[in-house]
């Protein structure tokens, strides 16, 4: 299937937010009440259409789990957007926000485009974190923000796209290099230039000063 | 560090091989074993001198020399019957590649060779750590300690095509892993995974040498650390890290699995991902195994699709692992050879179901194509499982999955508490969703809905579902239960949709009590269902919306459109009226216009329609002359009765007729009786009203056919003597005498009955009457007069011939005209014979002349006297004949009423002389 551009998304948040739960209902449609720990960092992948173009979502869930952090920090590099995922219900979630914010910031390219999700806003009983308080923290720190539900898919489908429209219209403002790979965009086959395709020149610059940022 | 853990199995069993005898299979312990490879149902193992070791599963072992010094590489092919070696062949540290063929085994039982490929000159110096073939034997890959890596292009196999080899890759630090992705399938095609100690690398192999390297990460992974993975999570290279297994597709990296440990060796079995690690100081068990020595490692076989670690257990230190016939082995340093060998599915999810991990155990079995039946146990096991532990919604969903195979009473019967509705009705409408529901299913689930008050979702239940008519449940149940619970609209809508007219009627009527809409849509069906519907509904829309309900029936009756039949005629389709008279009861109005119509249109129908509706008018006339305001109406309908009496063919007057006196309904009376003309009647009607003109008027219509009309006549004026006017009896009475209908004695007994009678009424009558009879007397005394003479006269000349004698003067013979001779014979009747003429005519003694005339008149005499019937012609000949006395004097004459004259005695005096 061709495209005309590949986003890499990653997810985080703390663990048991809701991160896996939220990829698997929208690269698969449905929802797993019981779900592992993810040890390390999962994939998926899925196609949308924005503005009529067909586009790739490759995405990274992330294990929110501490001990894993030094992984999964290894897969901020590289990506175009983030959906940082807390959990309404419980209000630490939403605390460590701040930090998973910096983390972020820290070891991605600037202009990646987060979306913060208060995931399980089906559990209106249980709620702890306001949603006034949600949006006001997003607008705070420059992001977009969204109640969602991985289980009953409310604004699931929303959360991805609407972050992929953010990303395309950055790249239609020009805010995006695209020809830099480590922006987490890639052109499609069929738009991808000579200089893109042909071995990487650009991806290779940034390899080498983030490394630092893939294991230690 | 456990919680970050998958959940431990043992799926696996590590036993190490025998051989035949039960010892373990030491055949391998002579050799140094330096590579190996398996395929094709074998496994290859190079030593250091140079030798190959295949060995079968039945673990015979033949070795052949494939280089002179060292086998370093091995590489099986699983689709060709080809392997691929690397090796010294002289002390100079030149390798070559040596493609064997084992199809082509030459006399000696070893593989040919069919190829002998020289290294590089420029990198063959070079120690080669990687070494790989593509499946389809036109890549291979060299990987060099300095970093470099040489693809060979072309068929390895042909000496012809001198295959191309390019470096492809210069890279800092050693080769550690190369792997083909074999596929072409999704974008990319073939690519060759290149894994160093610093870097992982894709080479994208392009079909037209649009060939492109992509670096993938920034961190590598140790010698034999990588490993090439299957479709199952889609071509994807693994690396194992002390932190983490990665993942890369051949454009990005892929999952990350952080499985910690200093990894050694990396397999991917079957869908498993084996790997050799070294012992973990963290982990308790592996320390206490010291005594084993220092150089345990731990074996590990992950599932990664089903995130589980299948086995785990200490391994003494690793040298290879191999796969093949569906276990992994393990060669050890010490050249023993373990075999890990995959349990039973059964044994595997029996231990998943003793943890109650059933979802595992599902998706397990789902994995390995499980037989469908017990799949289904096992959902509903896990289900069970769910129940008992309260998770009602998830019991449910996973007894969803049972359907069709598990009864669902068993399910239903679970759920029935009232708690549970919400559950037992997402059951029934899977149940639905999948055909397989019954009756009292589709009951049930209607009930819930409706219990549920669940409007929604009954809307969607009937109307989505059973418009695109794919029904899934039984449409007559469902519109019951509907209708039960009050559902109305549903019901209505699912029986309209589903032509269940006779349920859409029986909702309208009785339940909404729509009778417009119910004959609106009666109106729209077709004939055989509006004939049948009308039968039982139309009573009821009759009540209530009568004048509808007429004109359908109107059109019903008379023509509902056209069906052609079995011989492809067109017939025009309608119905009997008279199904539907019940209908009309206490509506005789509309029956009246009803029968109108029909009739009107129809002409075959039974007579008693037309009585039907003269009944009706009659019924309504009989009305209006109870009141008399309605002169005008009744004028009216007067007229249209005699004109539906007039214009209609013949039919059942009798029924008519009755029904016109039943209803004293006298224009129809006379008209019916002049139809049948019952004359007598007709005068009997006007005599039976006094009507003195009505009499002698009917008489002279009819008294020309009907001559006794006027007897009666007289015998009603008679009766009635004196109060009409006196011209009239005289008018009967001319007639009577006219057609001599009465005797005159008659007359006057008749008019003696009455005393109020006068004689001079009928004074001329019979003054004129005695003096024909006179007439006649003296006419008929002249007649006997004639008569008594002749009589006379015969008898006297009888007389003469009795006692006189006669002369017989005749001279010829009347036979033959000449004169007479004796001997002659004479006759009383004067003529005579010779006697041979005589005797040559006669028949016997008779004479020949008279017998024709004797004979006729004894024919005459005879025939009357044998007429046995004559009673039965005389009676009829009396009714025929005006003069019957004429009659009977004739019969009396022939002899009927006594014997006759013996005609003998009439004929012997006729006798011979």
């Amino acid at each position: 299937m061709s495209y005309a551009y590949l986003f890499k998304y990653i997810i985080i948040g703390d663990t048991g937010v809701g991160k896996s739960c939220l990829l698997l209902q929208f690269t698969d449609k449905r929802f797993q009440p019981v779900h592992d720990l993810t040890i390390g960092v999962e994939f998926g992948a899925r196609m949308i259409t924005i503005a009529g173009k067909q586009i790739k979502l490759q995405i990274w869930d992330t294990a929110g789990q501490e001990s894993f952090r030094s992984i999964t920090r290894s897969y901020y590099r590289g990506a175009a957007g983030a959906l940082l995922v807390y959990d309404i219900t419980r209000r630490d979630t939403f605390e460590h926000l701040t930090n998973w914010l910096e983390d972020a910031r820290q070891h991605s390219s600037s202009n990646m485009v987060i979306m913060l999700i208060g995931n399980k806003c089906d559990l209106e009983s249980r709620r702890e974190v306001k949603k006034e308080e949600g949006e006001a923290f997003a607008r705070e720190h420059g992001m977009i923000f969204m109640e969602a539900s991985a289980k009953t898919a409310q604004n699931v489908e929303e959360a991805f796209i609407n972050t992929a429209k953010e990303i395309y219209d950055k790249i239609q403002e020009g805010v995006f290099d695209i020809q830099n790979e480590a922006n987490g965009i890639k052109l499609g086959p069929e738009h991808a230039s000579p200089g893109v395709g042909g071995g990487g020149a650009g991806a290779r610059g940034p390899g080498s000063s983030s490394q630092s940022g893939g294991c230690c | 560090m456990s919680l970050n853990q998958w959940r431990k199995f043992a799926f696996f069993d590590k036993k190490i091989v025998k051989n035949e005898s039960g010892e373990p299979f030491d055949a391998l312990k002579p050799y140094k074993i330096w590579a190996s490879s398996s395929g094709r149902g074998k496994l290859f193992f190079g030593d250091a001198d140079g030798v190959i070791i295949v060995m079968d599963q039945r673990l015979e072992v033949f070795t052949f020399r494939a280089h002179l010094l060292r086998v370093s590489h091995l590489c099986m092919m699983k689709q060709q019957n080809f392997l691929v070696s690397v090796g010294d062949d002289d002390g100079d540290a030149e390798l070559l590649i040596k493609v064997w063929n084992f199809d082509k085994m030459d006399a000696s039982g070893t593989p040919t060779c069919a190829r002998i490929i020289r290294l590089p000159a420029e990198t063959s110096r070079e120690p080669v750590t990687c070494f790989t073939v593509h499946e389809n034997l036109n890549y291979m890959a060299i990987g060099y300690s300095n970093g470099s890596v040489v693809l060979f292009k072309g068929d390895i196999t042909k000496e012809r095509n001198a295959s191309k080899h390019i470096q492809i890759h210069k890279g800092k630090s050693p080769i550690t892993g190369l792997s083909f992705r074999p596929t072409t399938t999704g974008k990319g095609g073939i690519a060759l995974y290149i894994s160093s100690l610093d870097e992982i690398w894709s080479y994208a192999i392009g079909s037209r040498d649009k060939e492109s390297e992509s670096i993938l990460d920034h961190h590598g992974c140790a010698l034999q650390c990588s490993t090439m993975t299957d479709s199952t999570v889609d071509f994807q290279f693994v690396i194992g890290r002390s932190d983490a297994f990665y993942f890369y597709l051949p454009d990005s990296r892929g999952q990350c699995l952080a499985f910690g440990g200093e990894k050694v060796l990396l397999e991917w079995c079957h869908g498993y991902l084996v790997v050799v690690s070294k012992k973990d100081d963290s982990d308790g068990r592996a320390s206490s195994s010291d005594s084993l020595g220092g150089d345990m490692q731990i074996i590990t076989i992950y599932d990664v699709k089903n995130k589980l670690i299948a086995y785990y257990g200490p391994v003494q230190e690793v040298k290879a692992l191999l796969c093949e016939w569906g276990s992994v082995f393990v060669l050890c340093n010490d050249n023993k050879l373990f075999q890990i060998k995959e349990k039973e599915l059964v044994q595997k999810l029996d231990m998943l179901f003793r943890k109650n991990l059933y979802s595992l155990a599902i998706s397990l079995a789902k994995a390995q194509h499980y037989d469908q039946d017990a799949l289904v146990d096992m959902f509903r096991q896990y289900a069970d499982h769910l129940y008992s532990k309260g998770d009602f919604d998830e019991a449910m969903s996973q007894y969803i999955k049972t359907i069709g195979r598990l009864e669902p009473s068993y399910v239903i019967r679970q759920f029935l508490d009232a708690q549970r509705i919400h559950n037992l009705t997402a059951y029934l409408s899977a149940l639905h969703e999948c055909n397989l529901a019954s009756e009292d299913h589709t009951t049930l689930l209607l009930n819930c809905y409706t219990k549920l008050k669940d409007v929604e979702q009954l809307d969607r239940f009937i109307m989505k579902r059973s418009a695109n008519k794919a029904v899934s449940f039984d449409i007559e149940t469902a519109i019951r239960v509907l209708r039960q619970s009050g559902y109305f609209k549903h019901a209505l809508y699912l029986s309209e949709l589903h032509q269940k007219h006779d349920w859409y009627l029986r909702i309208q009527l009785e339940d909404n009590k729509d009778y417009r809409k119910a004959l609106d849509y009666m109106a729209k069906l077709e004939f055989a269902a509006v004939e049948a519907n009308m039968r039982t509904y139309g009573k009821m829309l009759m009540s209530n919306v009568s004048l509808e309900t007429t004109e359908l029936l109107k059109r019903l009756c008379s023509n509902y459109g056209t069906d052609t039949n079995s011989d492809g005629e067109e017939i025009v389709l309608h119905a009997n009226p008279e199904d539907y008279f019940h209908i009309f009861i206490t509506h005789s109005e509309e029956m009246r216009s009803f029968l109108e119509c029909v009739l009107a249109v129809r002409s075959d129908l039974a007579p008693e329609l037309h009585n039907t509706l003269l009944g009706l008018y009659l019924e309504s006339y009989k009305k209006c002359t109870a009141d008399v305001a309605a002169a005008k109406e009744r004028a009216g309908l007067e007229e249209k009765i005699m004109d539906f009496l007039r214009g209609t063919e013949p039919r059942n007057y009798t029924q008519a007729l009755l029904q016109c006196q039943m209803n004293n309904f006298a224009p129809g009376i006379l008209f019916l009786y002049e139809q049948k003309a019952m004359y007598g009647e007709i005068l009997q009607f006007a005599v039976d009203r006094k009507s003195y003109d009505g009499v002698i008027s009917t008489c002279r219509r009819f008294g020309e056919k009907d001559p006794q009309l006027w007897v009666q006549a007289f015998w009603f004026y008679a009766s009635n003597f004196g109060e009409y006017d006196k011209a009239l009896i005289g008018e009967v009475l001319k007639v009577i005498e006219k057609l001599n209908l009465l005797q005159p004695m008659m007359v006057v007994d008749i008019l003696a009955k009455n005393p109020n009678a006068t004689l001079d009424t009928i004074r001329d009558y019979i003054i004129r009457r005695m003096h024909t009879d006179e007439r006649k007397i003296l006419e008929d005394e002249a007649q006997v007069q004639k008569y008594r003479e002749k009589t006379e006269k015969i008898r006297k000349e009888v007389d003469l011939m009795k006692s006189g004698a006669q002369t017989f003067q005749d001279a010829n013979c009347s036979a033959c005209d000449k004169s007479l001779e004796l001997p002659s014979v004479h006759f009383l009747c004067r003529h005579s014979y010779h006697q041979h003429c005589f005797e040559s005519y006669a028949e016997n003694d008779e004479c020949p002349a008279c017998r024709p005339e004797n004979r006729k008149i004894l024919d005459e005499i005879k025939t009357q006297e044998q007429s046995k019937d004559l009673t039965q012609q005389f009676m009829t000949r009396l009714g025929k004949e005006n003069d019957a006395f004429s009659v009977v004097a004739d019969y009396f004459g022939k002899g009927l009423f006594g014997r006759n004259v013996s005609i003998d005695d009439l004929i012997r005096p006729n006798g011979e002389s």
